[in-house]
């Protein structure tokens, strides 16, 4: 009997791919027509491609790129710089790149101490989220009764906190349960730079920066990337070049992925899972099964309830999942100009300019509202990879924030995905006039279809608020972090488990890791 | 002459750290710049007859080791019980919460029947909570940096206390020290009125909403009460704030402290790296071998000391230690009682706190309101009648409402705080004359005390209550300065012993406590 995989995003592949090193034949099942998840690159209008989800990478953990081998799988990785171009009202633009000493440049055209303190800024970034990376790799210790091999990784780790320094400890210690608003407002004045920076610890959650607890985000976003403004790393024809790569890697590793394999039980018995029940009632026998779906799903949906000892129950249901992110895709007649950009955008672009307009778009989400002037993070894939569009047509992938999946009262979201739609192209046309004349078709993804078509709860795009109380040994539950459930043979591979932190694939190998463990006979 | 420690500040703090040093022998003068003592815990008659406890007005936390070490009853302190709060809601409800455990529980019961079963489950739970973090409160903090056997001991002290703790408890531990005060109670209650105002403990002179995280941890202090023993932690002081003062200061006369007031610190002498006395702002100069400053950071460093003292480093992070003020006082001498739509008449409800506060949507969009520089157009109040307690404090018949108001953010984004205390004022009045119609009719006089006041008149920067944001990043060994958290300061012979050091504000007494013990132990 094959271990099954519940779910082929990055973190069901990578799982899959290293217990498949690890010896194992696993067997990935997958609901939808199309291997992804959340990294998928998918037509939407007729000649049209985008990626439907995601356009930019965590990035993925280089280990993993490496053990998979997906650039000799034709995978192209493209870090387009600038990183991204943080978009002002007043119609000038900020770009970011990757040197600290040329992105200060530009940073003087909006203030000389921020330019001035840049530089700084991006080694003391680099240093604390350096540390926090360490902590993604591991499996998160037992608390309350740590192992010897817990006790030696914890020292470990202790000795390379002890080694960043007094002023670098300091920072850790007060940068993670800070306010991200506080944080950049230590560092920088101008509110277009505090912005773009801010975003990254606010991107897929229900808290605005001036929330505490969203330093930690930002550290936590960074520990895969740690420049400021965050990752642009993508792949030529998207992320779902990458995980098309990955379900090659699997299957050459001696897994297998089935596709309209909708799984909607998972059987368990004498507290172990036993295997899988797929919705056309088949079940699947499993040596054991592995969840990239996130806890709600998993053992709310999945797990009849009376596997599960009523205090877990509670827990998991009191796991928060308050999706915010909604996804539009604009299908261009050709390529928009943005105010006070002089070449086409290679990277991201943030829309966002001060700390004032995100928690402005964050406070009307508290109460299930759209915002006004929400944030927004584009991307323009077609310039990477032109065939995506047609001849000389570009696409458009916008990320928007902060969407409420509970609408105020109880409104639908299939009523308001127009209103979307308008919303975001309305403030789209702000930055680049003219863009809404291009507009030749539109896909708009609402969080309710995040939950129906990607199977993530509450749509919350990490598989849980990336908040203190739901982070590191708390993730997805204090006790339950070393991706073991309380169901024997029952593991979560995806990212409501440690990590988590965005298409890094951390969670699918720590899981594997464990999992391997496990199963050893 | 020369003492040996001379403490800045007479506030309640102050003078608590002041009677430890005494009575340890040392010779102590407190120097205190206003012409009352007490600080913000004080009484005045602002109107003839009308004694108001103008800034602090119920006893929150105050440490009962100190209450009885420094023998505060015989000194005159006398704690009346503050039973319950009411909560009044505008669709003519109410929700009423008392001491007396079954009453409450009847009451929740009205609002929902699951709400009244988690009370009991989430009362337990929390005085295991409280059991776990009070002797914190009495502990120097350790600094996380350190190599040295002492902060490694301290360290490993909070690890095994925590490993100690059942499952279920450290799960709720780590909850109550991160989430927001509503994602908490979500998980417990139903309700929305007993969610907001449960979670209005949680915003209490900060600068964060009810869904802001790192809230939900006040919630415990409500509870630490139960274990010193109920009345003790929440009630009234006879005679107002300003009795704790005063017993406290009884205590340090008759321990041998000299106290003086209208005597303002202009400046701490520093000679060689080390405290050597003040100047006072008449010019003269007085030596000590130690100064214990009680007032908070940016007015001990940045104003007395001078930032050529110190190193860059500690000056960077007192500059941005944040304080933003985020509440106002409004108190009233009143002719008659108010009474309230919902439930009418001079009952037992008005004898406790009454808190408008009847939803998390309202608290919410108060805090929105703050966040872009304006006072609450609908404020979170909360009320108390003291003198239908403790009927010494107004004239018979007659009544004094002290009402904290939440939020008015010391930076305002139009105006002055001197233009607009008129409006704050009127929007307090017409917020609280939506529940209460007849308030408008019985006002004899009205004392409203803004941010920019309570800098003014009682040195508390920006008019933050608790001299600085209680924040994670500003609390415990990060509490005012990472790296001086153990009420030393780079400064020799210099100690901090105010509400700016661990564990904080409130009438707590423990700052000054544990500084106390810090300069006598000689950790310098």
């Amino acid at each position: 009997m094959p271990p099954v995989i519940i779910g082929s995003g990055v973190n069901g592949l990578v799982a899959a791919f290293y217990l498949a090193k690890a010896g194992h034949r696993p067997l990935v099942l997958e609901r939808r027509g199309i291997v992804g998840g959340a990294a998928i690159t998918d037509a939407f209008a007729p000649g049209f491609r985008a990626p439907a989800l995601a356009h930019a990478l965590g990035p993925l953990r280089p280990s993993i790129v490496r053990d998979m081998e997906l650039e000799r799988r034709g995978v192209r990785f493209v870090q387009p710089d600038p990183r991204v171009t943080a978009l002002s009202p007043d119609g000038r633009a900020l770009p970011l790149v990757r040197d600290p000493r040329q992105a200060a440049n530009a940073i003087r055209a909006f203030s000389t101490s921020d330019a001035d303190r840049y530089g700084d800024f991006c080694t003391a970034l680099g240093r604390t989220a350096g540390f926090v990376d360490r902590l993604m790799d591991m499996t998160p210790p037992s608390i309350d009764a740590p192992s010897k091999g817990e006790l030696w990784e914890l020292l470990k780790i202790g000795r390379q906190f002890r080694a960043l320094g007094r002023t670098d400890e300091f920072r850790l210690l007060r940068w993670g349960p800070m306010a991200v608003a506080d944080l950049v407002g230590e560092w920088f004045e101008s509110e277009l730079l505090q912005g773009v920076i801010a975003a990254q610890g606010i991107f897929g959650t229900a808290m605005g920066p001036w929330s505490a607890g969203t330093g930690a985000v930002l550290l936590w976003r960074a520990a895969a990337d740690p420049v400021p403004g965050g990752s642009s790393v993508t792949a030529r024809g998207g992320p779902g070049a990458v995980t098309h790569a990955m379900a090659d890697a699997v299957r050459d590793a001696g897994g297998e992925i089935r596709t309209n394999a909708d799984v909607v039980g998972i059987a368990v018995r004498d507290n172990g899972a036993t295997g899988v029940v797929l919705a056309d009632g088949t079940e699947i026998p499993a040596s054991a099964v592995i969840s990239s779906a996130d806890p709600r799903a998993t053992f709310l949906r999945l797990v009849d309830p009376i596997d599960l000892e009523p205090g877990f129950l509670t827990r998991i249901r009191n796991y928060r999942m308050p999706g915010t992110v909604a996804k539009v895709n604009l299908a261009l007649g050709r390529l928009p100009s943005f105010k006070g950009m002089d070449a086409a955008p290679a990277g991201r672009l943030h829309i966002g300019p001060g700390i004032d307009y995100l928690e402005r778009a964050f406070d009307a989400s508290k109460y299930g509202e759209l915002p006004a002037a929400p944030y927004l993070d584009a991307t323009i894939p077609t310039l990477q990879d032109p065939s995506l569009a047609p001849a000389g047509k570009h696409v458009l992938s916008v990320y928007a924030q902060f969407m409420p999946y509970a609408l105020r009262g109880g409104a639908s979201w299939k009523d308001a995905s127009g209103t979307l739609g308008d919303l975001v192209i309305e403030t789209l046309e702000h930055y680049a006039p003219g863009l809404r004349s291009l507009v030749e078709h539109r896909q708009v993804i609402t969080p309710l279809d995040l939950e129906q078509t990607w199977g993530m709860t509450g749509g919350h795009v990490f598989h849980g608020e990336p908040s203190l109380d739901q982070l590191f040994t708390m993730r997805p539950t204090l006790g339950w972090a070393k991706y073991h459930t309380p169901i024997a043979r029952l593991f979560l591979c995806g990212s409501g488990t440690h990590p988590g932190n965005g298409l890094t694939g951390t969670s699918g190998r720590n899981a594997a890791r464990e999992i391997a463990r496990a199963l050893k006979p | 002459m020369n003492y040996d420690v001379i403490v800045i500040g007479g506030g309640h703090n102050g003078l608590v750290h002041a009677a430890y040093l005494a009575r340890a022998g040392r010779k102590v003068l407190v120097l205190e710049r206003r012409h009352v003592l007490g600080g913000a815990a004080v009484t005045e008659e602002i109107f003839p007859g009308f004694k108001f406890s103008v800034c602090s007005y119920v006893v929150s936390l105050l440490r009962p080791e100190i209450i009885r070490e420094l023998d505060l009853p015989r000194h005159g302190l006398e704690i009346l019980p503050l039973d319950g709060t009411f909560t009044p809601m505008p669709n003519g409800d109410y929700l009423w919460r008392v001491n007396d455990h079954a009453k409450t529980r009847r009451e929740i019961a009205r609002h929902s029947k699951l709400d009244a079963e988690a009370y009991d489950e989430y009362g337990k739970a929390m005085v295991d909570m409280g059991r776990f973090v009070k002797p914190i409160l009495t502990m120097t903090p350790p600094d996380p940096t350190t190599l040295a056997p002492r902060g490694l001991k301290d360290l490993l002290f909070l690890a095994r206390r925590f490993q100690a703790l059942s499952p279920g408890d450290q799960y709720n531990q780590v909850q109550l020290m991160t989430m927001s005060a509503v994602d908490f109670l979500d998980q417990w209650f139903e309700t929305d009125v007993l969610k907001a105002t449960m979670s209005a403990s949680g915003i209490i002179g900060t600068f964060l909403g009810v869904r802001s995280p790192g809230t939900a941890y006040v919630l415990l202090h409500h509870y630490m009460g139960e274990i010193d023993g109920a009345f003790r932690s929440w009630g009234l002081s006879r005679g107002g704030t300003g009795a704790i003062s005063n017993a406290i200061a009884a205590a340090a006369l008759e321990a041998g402290v000299e106290i003086r007031t209208r005597t303002a610190v202009s400046k701490i002498i520093v000679k060689d790296g080390s405290a050597a006395g003040v100047v006072l702002d008449n010019g003269d100069y007085i030596t000590a071998n130690v100064i214990s400053s009680s007032v908070d950071p940016n007015l001990t460093f940045l104003k007395m000391v001078g930032t050529e003292h110190l190193p860059d480093e500690f000056v960077e992070d007192v500059r941005r230690y944040k304080f933003r003020g985020s509440s106002g006082k409004v108190n009233m001498a009143l002719d008659a009682l108010p009474d309230f739509t919902c439930l009418r008449g001079p009952g037992a409800h008005l004898r406790g706190a009454i808190s408008i506060s009847p939803s998390v949507e309202y608290m919410e969009r108060a805090y929105d309101d703050a966040k872009y520089g304006h006072f609450s157009r609908r404020p979170y109040i909360d009320i108390v009648i003291p003198s239908l307690t403790d009927p010494s404090v107004a004239p018979p018949g007659k009544h004094v409402m002290s009402c904290f108001v939440q939020y008015a953010p010391y930076h305002l984004k139009d105006g002055t705080w001197d233009d607009q205390r008129d409006a704050f004022g009127d929007t307090v009045v017409n917020t609280i004359a939506e529940y209460a119609p007849n308030l408008k009719d019985i006002i004899l006089h009205r004392q409203v005390v803004t941010p920019l006041d309570l800098e003014r008149e009682w040195g508390l920067t920006e008019g933050n209550i608790f001299q600085g944001e209680l924040t994670l990043e500003q609390l415990f060994f990060l509490r005012p300065a990472p790296g001086w958290a153990q009420y030393r300061t780079p400064i020799r012979n210099l100690f901090m012993c105010g509400s700016a050091t661990h564990p904080g504000g409130g009438i707590m007494g423990a700052p000054g406590r544990n500084a106390a013990m810090t300069v006598i132990g000689g950790r310098s």
